[in-house]
């Protein structure tokens, strides 16, 4: 009779959740794999009365086609320059502060504060650093106010301005700004989750390495990084998935438009390309959203799976 | 800590000078690293203060001031009535409070139920909803936009509020909490004849306090941070959320534009967010550390 | 304490009962209204609104303002998929072709043709379609944006217009002993003389012109050369986009050389801000914008002096003995309905409001907007508002004056789903092109041949 009852109150427990979860999680996940599937879906055509054929169309054409494959690619580069940047900084961040006394705490709760900001605002904070004020940069009537604190700075030390992320600005540019905000961003998290892996490694290993005289940089590569490795896979995971869905840091420096006043959407990511097709100027387009979600899907899923193999290899547990 | 002890011991055996020597350097060297660091995080906070308080002339000038020469408290007053942060913040207080509340409601229930109940499937169930965490929101956001669309959802604060109540990520987190408070606990209460409800708001609520805690705060600055779901479901002036508000007002960020005000801005956007991490530092270190996910 | 599960189930439940508020209820037949007006401009509509129940007591129109544009179009696009559109909305051309995919919108012909007499409550009768003096009143070009979809059949009527003018500084024009320039080609020489006497001077951060619309600046051109813009091809859609030719790269090359020299500026590239604000502090001379923002180009008076005055003209044309000039601001458009009695409501209130010339006169005065009907100028209040139009404080009516009198120049392009986009892409690509040229100058066909491509080609991938 108990184990009735339990069944009848769990269920009731449990219906807030489930009922929310079969309509916005369950439910998207089985039309997703609809319209990805069906050919030129588009939620207008839908209301239309339109029927859909089933193939791969949708997928063809977000392969073929240029847009998300510029998004793919800078979605790519960014992960692969702001993964290995921001981990092996938050490595030796992270080693460097566990071996100091005073300020440690202080310096700890500095590094964590990026992690509580909000990276659209404090994009536009990069950007107003990084920007120049002003027009026709790069031209020969160039009207400058303000180069920008950065460029102030590189002025300073005898060097000539660049133009970061104004029309005109080159591709390379605009990736370099990226990459500072994103690896400042990325560093809170992975400095919290390493520090804390430090400080429970038994002090036993460092002692035997000092008795054997065993040099610093060995002793980091040697025994740190060993015993780190599980959390450096895990950082290196989350930092990988999360690089993948790569969209407010670009959104905080460029705005909506996705790259500089002279180029927009240069800079668009994977995610990027998926709302592009949900809404707004073009609301028919859904089946693409979704095979580009799809697509994105599968690749974040194959690296999580490239990562976990090679850390079983390679993870000292 | 192991440095410490490293150097303590150094210091007790026989030991040169010239090595100590070298132990300087390199704690000097650590310091003035990590102090680096420090700068290098702390600028563009510094950057954002000072230039919300730059007159607009000043902040254009070629060369650059390091603190204002007049501080110019006007840019707090046109950022507010510029991106109309006063409507901004109440949108968002709101739909952080309500959401957070009901989402904690519904969490603790599922929670409870996942640790304490048993009924039938409940392995398949809890298994299956850890899987949908594996796929990326974007791609439920492609369908819920229609679903809410069809309900005629958008414009409302139901939109930011329903959809993404339920987090599959707090269920696990509070579920592993509450399996920690011991079973014996529950058969007593139950031997006592105590109801689940009276059990799990006296005795396991209260147990599993700081991890509760630490999902509002995650909830409220989710909401505070989110973006894109806003952006698309709830574009209007009466509904905007803060972020989507403040970069939609300032769209572009180069070229000529009023710094000042936009800083000032993004200062007003940024306070709150700082109060909440001085207050609750333990709590979010202690969140994130565990989940792994921003905001 | 079950209290607390059963609100929360309560409320998680009542979220989704809530949203849906019913109509009221009154034997009358409801009419709902997007658009997109403020205050000032809802109350001038109440007041006619007023006047038409009078008229036609069975209909109650219901009016809602759904933000911008762009918000009435997500909102009634919902709505469609939701099967709950409202009767008429604000709109623009692509937008009409948006709906029209879900099949949508109401075509007109049936109703402008019609004979069918109607009684009104006055006890006149009148006839559901348009009279010939009525059609006739409608400007020319205003009139066709409502039948630019390819199958001639009309889907939008002109509701209040607005199109771009050039504002210029007249005291520095007077001071300077410049003359307005009428062409494109007087307009460069202007420039390059304004650049030249500010340099003079030591002022190098002056900027001649200020275009706020890279995408109408384009399709200006291409209309003003009569070059190719888009076309509607409802079996061969990517054959739409016809913009990819040696004309329009020419221009865009002249331009991205006045852009180097820093003749000009846009929108987008002045971070975002709309150029007037160049204009009225005097850092730009000239600026080509909306007539219907007259009232932003009016500098901001110091010590109770203007700084300047600023007046208002034609843009300039390649071929001044024909002009042309583009046709924006909203139309409405009428979605379809399975109940025909509010389908001939929304038509008899459209019929009202555009064919109106008191209604277009004092919505005119309120929004900055160009009356759709010739009519309007005999409107006595209308007159009277246009006397008004000399001295920069009058400017507000001397732009509904220079509007008024290049009548037959508006054109309209095409509108079909991805017309949009086509705007959207040849606005980036004058963007860039203005930017970029100047850094491609060794290879600069190669460069514009590129960009072009890649325009013609995005706005195909965005259709299919």
């Amino acid at each position: 009779m108990v184990e009735s009852k339990q069944h009848w109150k769990a269920w009731l427990y449990l219906s807030p959740a489930i009922i929310l979860l079969l309509v916005f999680t369950v439910y998207p996940i089985v039309n997703t794999l609809y319209m990805a599937f069906a050919n030129g879906y588009g939620m207008m055509s839908a209301a239309g009365g339109q029927k859909f054929e089933f193939g791969i169309e949708n997928f063809k054409k977000v392969l073929e086609w240029g847009g998300f494959l510029t998004a793919m690619k800078n979605t790519l580069l960014l992960c692969i320059l702001t993964v290995p940047i921001s981990t092996i900084l938050a490595l030796l961040i992270a080693v460097i502060l566990n071996s100091i006394g005073p300020l440690r705490r202080v310096l700890q709760t500095i590094y964590f504060l990026p992690y509580v900001t909000n990276s659209i605002a404090i994009g536009m904070v990069f950007a107003a650093m990084f920007n120049i004020t002003g027009s026709f940069i790069g031209t020969e009537n160039e009207i400058v106010y303000t180069s920008g604190i950065i460029n102030n700075i590189i002025e300073f030390f005898g060097g000539t301005k660049v133009n970061w992320i104004n029309p005109g600005s080159s591709y390379w540019a605009n990736i370099f700004v990226l990459v500072i905000y994103i690896v400042w961003n990325a560093l809170p998290f992975k400095i919290l989750i390493l520090l804390g892996g430090l400080q429970s490694v038994n002090k036993q290993y460092y002692d035997a390495a000092k008795i054997d005289g065993t040099g610093k940089f060995r002793t980091l590569t040697r025994i740190t990084v060993p015993l780190l490795s599980p959390l450096i896979a895990y950082i290196v995971i989350t930092g990988f998935i999360g690089g993948f869905k790569e969209y407010s840091n670009v959104v905080g420096i460029f705005g909506e438009s996705m790259g500089p006043a002279a180029d927009p959407g240069r800079l668009n990511t994977m995610v990027g390309y998926i709302y592009d097709n949900v809404a707004g100027k073009l609301p028919n387009n859904q089946g693409k959203a979704a095979a580009a979600a799809l697509i994105l899907f599968v690749i974040i899923l194959a690296v999580t799976l490239i990562n976990l193999w090679v850390s079983k290899k390679k993870v000292h547990y | 800590m192991a440095k410490e002890i490293t150097v303590k011991q150094t210091n007790i055996g026989m030991l040169a000078s010239r090595q100590k020597f070298w132990g300087v350097v390199s704690m000097t060297l650590r310091y003035v690293f990590l102090i680096l660091v420090a700068v290098t995080v702390l600028f563009p906070f510094y950057w954002m203060i000072i230039s919300s308080l730059k007159t607009l002339d000043e902040y254009r000038s070629a060369v650059p001031t390091f603190w204002p020469q007049t501080l110019d408290f006007k840019n707090y007053a046109e950022a507010f009535e510029v991106a109309n942060l006063g409507r901004l913040f109440f949108n968002t207080v709101y739909v952080g409070v309500v959401s957070t509340i009901l989402s904690i409601v519904v969490t603790i229930l599922s929670a409870f139920a996942f640790a304490r109940l048993e009924f039938k499937g409940k392995n398949v169930l809890f298994a299956g909803l850890l899987a949908t965490m594996m796929i990326p929101g974007e791609l439920f956001t492609i369908t819920n936009y229609i679903t809410v669309a069809k309900l005629e959802w958008l414009n409302t604060y139901i939109v930011l509020i329903v959809p993404f109540l339920v987090s599959v990520f707090y269920i696990y987190l509070l579920r592993q909490s509450f399996l920690q408070i011991p079973n014996e606990l529950y058969l007593a209460a139950k031997v006592d004849g105590t109801s689940d409800l009276k059990y799990l708001i006296k005795v396991m609520i209260p147990l599993a306090l700081p991890t509760i805690i630490s999902i509002t705060i995650l909830k409220m600055m989710g909401a505070w941070n989110s973006y894109m779901w806003p952006r698309l479901v709830a574009n209007d002036e009466a509904h905007t959320l803060i972020t989507y508000g403040l970069r939609n007002a300032f769209t572009d960020a180069s070229g000529e534009v009023d710094y000042p005000v936009q800083m000032a801005a993004v200062a007003l956007v940024s306070i709150p967010l700082f109060l909440v991490f001085i207050f609750f530092r333990k709590y979010i270190m202690k969140g994130v550390s565990r989940s792994g996910i921003k905001g | 304490m079950k209290k607390v599960l059963a609100i929360a189930l309560v409320l998680v439940v009542l979220s989704a009962t809530l949203v849906a508020c019913g109509p009221t209820s009154s034997g009358k037949t409801e009419i709902v209204f997007y658009h997109t007006m403020g205050q000032n401009l809802r109350d001038v509509l109440d007041r006619y609104i007023v006047e038409f129940e009078k008229l036609y007591p069975q209909y109650d129109i219901q009016h809602k303002q759904v933000g911008g544009y762009e918000d009435v179009r997500d909102q009634v696009n919902s709505e469609i998929i939701a099967g709950k559109q409202p009767n008429i909305a604000y709109c623009y051309p692509d937008h009409v072709a948006l709906y029209n995919i879900a099949g949508a919108v109401q075509t007109l012909d049936e109703y402008i043709n019609s004979t069918e007499v109607v009684e009104r409550s006055d006890g006149a009768t009148e006839i559901v379609g348009l009279t010939d003096e009525q059609k006739a009143d409608f400007i020319e070009g205003y009139y066709q944006e409502g039948a630019q979809f390819g199958d001639g059949k009309m889907y939008s009527m002109p509701f209040s217009k607005s199109t771009e003018v050039l504002y210029y500084n007249k005291t520095y024009f007077e001071e300077n002993k410049l003359t307005v320039p009428t062409t494109w080609d007087e307009m460069e020489e202007v420039c390059a003389k304004i650049k030249e006497i500010e340099n003079a001077k030591g002022n190098t951060d002056i900027i001649p012109l200020g275009y706020d619309s890279e995408d109408n600046w384009f399709i200006t051109m291409c209309e003003q050369l009569n070059s190719g813009y888009t076309q509607v091809d409802k079996e061969n859609t990517s054959n739409q986009f016809i913009f990819n030719n040696d004309a329009n790269k020419e221009f865009v090359k002249k331009f991205s050389d006045w852009y180097a020299k820093g003749y000009v500026t846009t929108k987008a590239l002045n971070g975002n801000a709309y150029t007037s604000d160049l204009f009225t502090k005097g850092k730009s001379m000239m600026c080509i914008g909306s007539s219907a923002g007259a009232s932003n180009q009016i500098p901001d008076p110091v010590g109770g002096k203007y700084p300047f005055e600023a007046d208002i003209t034609s843009i300039p044309q390649i071929d001044p003995e024909n002009p042309k000039v583009i046709s924006q601001g909203p139309s409405v458009t009428i979605l379809k309905n399975a109940n025909k009695d509010e389908v001939l409501g929304s038509w008899l209130f459209v019929k009202f409001l555009t064919t109106n010339a008191a209604f277009q006169a004092d919505f005119s005065i309120a929004s900055g907007y160009v009356p759709v009907i010739k009519s309007t100028m005999e409107d006595p209040a209308f007159a009277e508002h246009l006397s008004g139009a000399n001295g920069h404080e009058g400017l507000v009516a001397l732009s509904s004056l220079v509007c008024m009198e290049q009548e037959s120049a508006y054109y309209a392009s095409p509108a079909f789903y991805g017309s949009s986009f086509a705007r959207d892409e040849v606005g980036l690509l004058m963007q860039k092109c203005l930017v970029e040229c100047s850094q491609n100058l060794d290879n600069l066909d190669a460069f514009l041949d590129q960009v072009f491509e890649a325009a013609v080609q995005n706005c195909i991938q965005a259709i299919s």
